[in-house]
């Protein structure tokens, strides 16, 4: 347009600047509205992972280089560390006792409340309270003292039984059974999602089966449990991933020591510990890497065994 | 609709005889605390009730100033690292699900799948890199590192909860919008972020009260008693109170700092409930 005569040279100069322009066209915004996530992934994310997983072969604290010592963390955790083993089984403990029992109170209450009309949105406020704060440093400090020696569970049982208890959170037989219970106390949220899923249900499955006869165990287990089937599945899913990640609690109750006797050293607290007190980065990588492959072989079995019994109500047989 | 007898309703009424009573135990510890706060060490443990005879404020006040810092400063320090993360958090995250609901780019599939994938990483596999990139970028110590990753969406799941919503609202409006001539950061600034008050309100709210709880986050970061939150304040009490002299202190610090959380709650009850129906659960 501007120029009558171009020589050739100049006219590739051109439609390469129009192509330039045309990606830029197509591709420049979504991009610069990607940027900051871009920055984040790449530097917060994904370097650091690939980071993690090279430290994972090396000794490093912080002072000297890193030295790269080939698969021996790894050996070292899978037949020497005793302290991490004593960690896995606490970890295990709490994982099957806490999110089995936390799920069945929830989907219990769901159930309740779904049938009672009114103050639902009273008790759906109570009882999700205790999930909203549990997670707070308060809450794990009143724990400690709840279960503690001159605690209230204590001045409980004296009061109505006359014995004496011992320090829960200090005793190891019964110091992971407080965190367990803890993690029970906390079952607002799931029993959310749970309500959420009995409001799907299409109420005239039941009027038409307890017209056929249908007693309410028998619509428990041939409505209610197939059709909510997806949301436990989510459920559990999640909070099994959330159980393993568990830090705070343990922290405070234990005193960051994971004690006593490492009763409740759960895995990511002994990772902090060792990344953080004892400064051995390299192990604490290999450690990560090691929880990473656990969550996801839950997450894969849940996922994979799925099919077998997940009713997904569009997929009607 | 069950029951169509006139008769007293038996079944109902044990129902919500045994809801309050479950609910009660629900939040009795919380209320023991609450009360303990307002006794004398000496009364704590030698009654259950949930009256105190008296409001005895001491407690609060040799509390609030039992560390070496004042507490006024881990509140300050606490709420402006809670703020900066909601603010971070709203920015960075509603952006990037603006790029994936609404505008085209190559690769933008391959994009959105790393990030669905990153909902999935434990945080343990970048804790110990990100710290060592911290601490030699000289921001141990300092508010950065709980902050600036809220401005870069590292927090994926605000990006999930917004694209979720995003992709509810109709096209027909910002194709309008672009017939009359608004450019992409128009319509985003003009049209989605207004028309998105609900899910941005939500992740205000959940970003506020995960930023305001973080242990793991301060623990490691914040080093020098000046720059604590909250938290670790409450930490640092436990370990001093050792033995049961400071009970009530202790008992009164912790129902203060659940006050927030608490205010938030009441003011956001449904957006709450509602966000984690969504799937906002993590606890």
């Amino acid at each position: 347009m501007e120029s009558t005569i171009k020589s050739p040279q100049e006219n590739e100069d051109h439609t390469w600047r129009v192509r330039l322009l045309k990606i830029w066209r197509r591709n420049g915004p979504g991009y610069l509205f990607l940027l900051p996530w871009l920055i984040g992934f790449f530097g917060l994310t994904l370097g650091p992972a690939i980071a993690s997983f090279y430290l994972s072969f090396t000794n490093y604290d912080l002072l000297e280089p890193a030295r790269w010592t080939g698969l021996s963390n790894y050996k070292f955790a899978f037949f020497n560390d005793a302290r991490l083993h004593k960690s896995l089984s606490v970890t295990f403990t709490y994982v099957m006792w806490s999110v089995p029992l936390r799920l069945s109170v929830a989907l219990a209450l769901a159930m309740v409340l779904d049938r009672s009309v009114r103050g639902v949105s009273f008790y759906r406020a109570t009882f999700y309270l205790p999930s909203l704060l549990g997670a707070s440093v308060a809450v794990s400090v009143l724990w400690r003292q709840i279960f503690g020696s001159e605690g209230l569970v204590n001045y409980l049982l004296l009061l109505t039984t006359g014995i004496t208890g011992p320090s829960w959170v200090t005793h190891p037989d019964y110091a992971l059974s407080t965190l367990i219970v803890l993690a029970v106390w906390q079952f607002g949220s799931p029993m959310i999602i749970f309500l959420a899923g009995l409001r799907q249900i299409p109420q005239d499955l039941y009027e038409a089966s307890s017209m056929d006869g249908a007693g309410s165990l028998r619509q428990f287990y041939r409505i209610t449990l197939p059709l909510l089937a997806p949301v436990i599945f989510f459920n559990l899913v999640l909070q099994t991933i959330e159980a393993f990640k568990t830090f705070t609690q343990a922290f405070i109750v234990s005193g960051g020591t994971g004690g006593p006797v490492d009763s409740t050293m759960f895995y990511s607290l002994y990772m902090y510990l060792e990344a953080f007190a004892n400064f051995r980065m390299g192990y604490a990588s290999a450690l990560a890497w090691i929880l990473m492959v656990i969550i996801g072989i839950f997450t894969s079995i849940a996922f994979l065994t799925s099919k077998y019994w997940v009713y997904y109500e569009d997929e009607r047989r | 609709m069950k029951t169509t007898r006139k008769s007293f309703p038996w079944g109902q009424f044990t129902r919500h005889a045994l809801l309050i009573l479950a609910s009660l135990l629900m939040i009795y510890p919380l209320l023991w605390m609450m009360s303990s706060a307002f006794k004398l060490d000496s009364q704590i443990f030698s009654s259950m009730g949930l009256l105190p005879t008296e409001f005895n404020l001491d407690n609060f006040i040799d509390g609030w100033s039992a560390l070496r810092v004042d507490f006024a400063v881990f509140y300050i320090n606490s709420f402006v690292i809670a703020f900066l993360s909601v603010l971070g958090n709203l920015m960075a995250c509603s952006l990037t699900a603006y790029a994936f609901t609404r505008l085209e780019f190559r690769f933008k599939k391959f994009w959105f799948a790393l990030m669905l994938g990153t909902l999935m990483l434990p945080y343990h596999v970048t804790l110990v890199p990100q710290y060592i990139l911290f601490s030699q970028l000289g921001w141990v110590n300092t508010i950065l590192p709980l902050v600036v990753p809220k401005f870069l969406a590292v927090d994926a799941f605000f990006i999930f909860l917004m694209v979720q919503f995003f992709r509810g609202i109709p096209r027909e409006i910002d194709e309008a919008a672009t017939l009359d001539g608004c450019g992409p950061w128009r319509i985003y600034w003009r049209i989605m972020l207004p028309l998105s008050t609900p899910i941005l309100a939500t992740a205000a709210i959940f970003s506020f009260i995960w930023s305001y709880d973080d242990f793991l986050g301060p623990l490691i970061y914040l080093n020098d008693m000046q720059g604590w939150t909250v938290p670790l304040a409450l930490r640092a009490f436990v370990d001093a109170s050792g033995g049961e002299s400071l009970y009530g202190e202790l008992f009164a610090m912790s129902t203060l700092s659940l006050v927030p959380v608490f205010i938030v709650f009441l003011a956001f009850q449904n957006l709450i409930i509602r966000g984690v129906a969504l799937g906002a659960l993590k606890r």
